[in-house]
């Protein structure tokens, strides 16, 4: 087991001190994730807060048969990111949108830029065009939904659809 | 379901594109087949590298206490989560009985709750910090609507002292100025309309003096980064004499 499934299986056992070793180890990175898809240092401590809190209470659920232990304590952040962008209204952007959209743009770059060179996910994303990478990307990355995307392309919202989906099935069939 | 369109949902939800009925359509699927369920594990982990493409940040000051705190709060009003019955076709006899022990455990936590609150009434009004500096502000009408006590580890604790209606698209912001003639900076919203303490990284301890004031902002808070609404109270802060 890894060191992150360890911990988890810890708390499972009520070992408080195992969830402050993940937290020591994972929640910086979490904190960014969290900052990068809600924009806000409150709010994406409250997400991260909310995360830990789901990880302790969850952890007797955790089967590390069945996946990674950092991928479980992702799923569980992401999810939580997601609720707070999708469910409630106090998340709005902090400025204009011509410079809400230049951050956008440039923290998707960013990430992908920051996958490393021999990483299957980049070199499949790297023969996506653009805009359909772009548009995945800010999915993932950002938390968009499928409107956020037709918005922020200017294109109807069946088309973003079908477009990401195509984008999808050719990532899947280039990484399986 | 055809398989293609089985994968489409796992690649959505893994993507987090999928909306709250098909989350929970896959959740149930995944639960009932662990061949579905490591697909989607495996639809998670192939984007998982994304994650670390974000900037590793500090945790703010006091996060594990915080976080620590709300175990215990967690621990003393939820009953331990029970196992999950294996079959769920079956029909459990015994679910009464559970259901009775649920009940009693429901009881037993809550007194649990109440002496846990007791003990950290206690505990909080022994060690509750000294501020390093406190303003009242007061309204147009030299009334006192809110008193500040900043703490020199930039924590402000808020206390009304009168219910503001705030409108639905609205919230209370508060602010400060750091330095004498630099420009206010937002220390947080109000959310819940109530007193409350708010905590941010990266100010100098606050001094005597110091600007406090709270406005009326959109939802979400000053859309500019700066005070635009109206002002409900300023005040200057000073040094407590102890």
């Amino acid at each position: 087991m890894t060191d992150h499934a360890t911990w988890i299986k810890a708390c499972a056992a009520g070992d408080k001190s195992a969830l402050q070793a993940l937290m020591t180890a994972e929640g910086g990175r979490m904190f960014g994730v969290a900052q990068r898809m809600l924009r806000r240092i409150d709010l994406a401590e409250d997400a991260v807060q909310d995360a830990f809190v789901l990880i302790w209470k969850r952890s007797h659920q955790f089967d590390p048969s069945r996946g990674s232990a950092r991928g479980w304590v992702y799923t569980i952040l992401r999810n939580r990111c997601l609720t707070m962008l999708r469910n409630e209204d106090r998340v709005q952007p902090i400025g204009p949108e011509a410079m809400e959209s230049a951050i956008n743009d440039q923290d998707l770059d960013t990430a992908f830029d920051r996958l490393d060179q021999t990483d299957d996910l980049r070199r499949c994303l790297e023969r996506l065009d653009l805009q359909t990478r772009r548009a995945i990307l800010s999915s993932y990355v950002l938390g968009h939904s499928h409107g956020e995307i037709a918005g922020r392309m200017a294109a109807p919202l069946g088309s973003v659809k079908s477009w990401v989906r195509r984008g999808l099935t050719k990532l899947r069939e280039c990484l399986s | 379901m055809t398989d293609r369109s089985l994968d489409l949902l796992i690649d959505e939800v893994a993507l987090g594109l999928a909306d709250d009925a098909d989350v929970a359509r896959l959740g149930r699927m995944a639960q009932a087949d662990p061949a579905i369920a490591a697909r989607l594990d495996q639809a998670r982990q192939r984007l998982l590298a994304l994650d670390d493409t974000a900037d590793a940040l500090p945790l703010p000051e006091g996060f594990w206490t915080r976080l620590e705190a709300r175990l215990d709060a967690e621990e003393a009003t939820t009953p331990p989560a029970a196992p999950q019955p294996a079959q769920q076709n079956v029909v459990e006899l015994s679910s009464i009985r559970n259901a009775m022990h649920r009940w009693r455990a429901t009881a037993v936590a809550g007194m649990a709750a109440a002496l846990m609150l007791g003990v950290m009434l206690a505990w909080v009004a022994l060690s509750r910090p000294e501020p390093a500096v406190i303003a009242v502000l007061l309204n147009d009408a030299g009334e006192a609507i809110a008193l500040v006590e900043g703490l020199p580890d930039n924590t402000t604790r808020i206390t009304l002292l009168e219910r503001q209606n705030v409108a639905a698209d609205q919230v209370m912001q508060v602010w400060t100025k750091p330095e004498e003639d630099g420009p206010p900076v937002s220390l947080g919203l109000l959310s819940t309309g109530r007193s409350s303490t708010l905590t941010i990284d990266g100010l100098p301890t606050p001094r005597p003096q110091q600007l406090y004031e709270i406005t009326f902002e959109p939802a979400g808070g000053s859309p500019t980064q700066l005070p635009t609404g109206p002002i409900l109270g300023k005040g200057l802060a000073k040094e407590p004499v102890t």
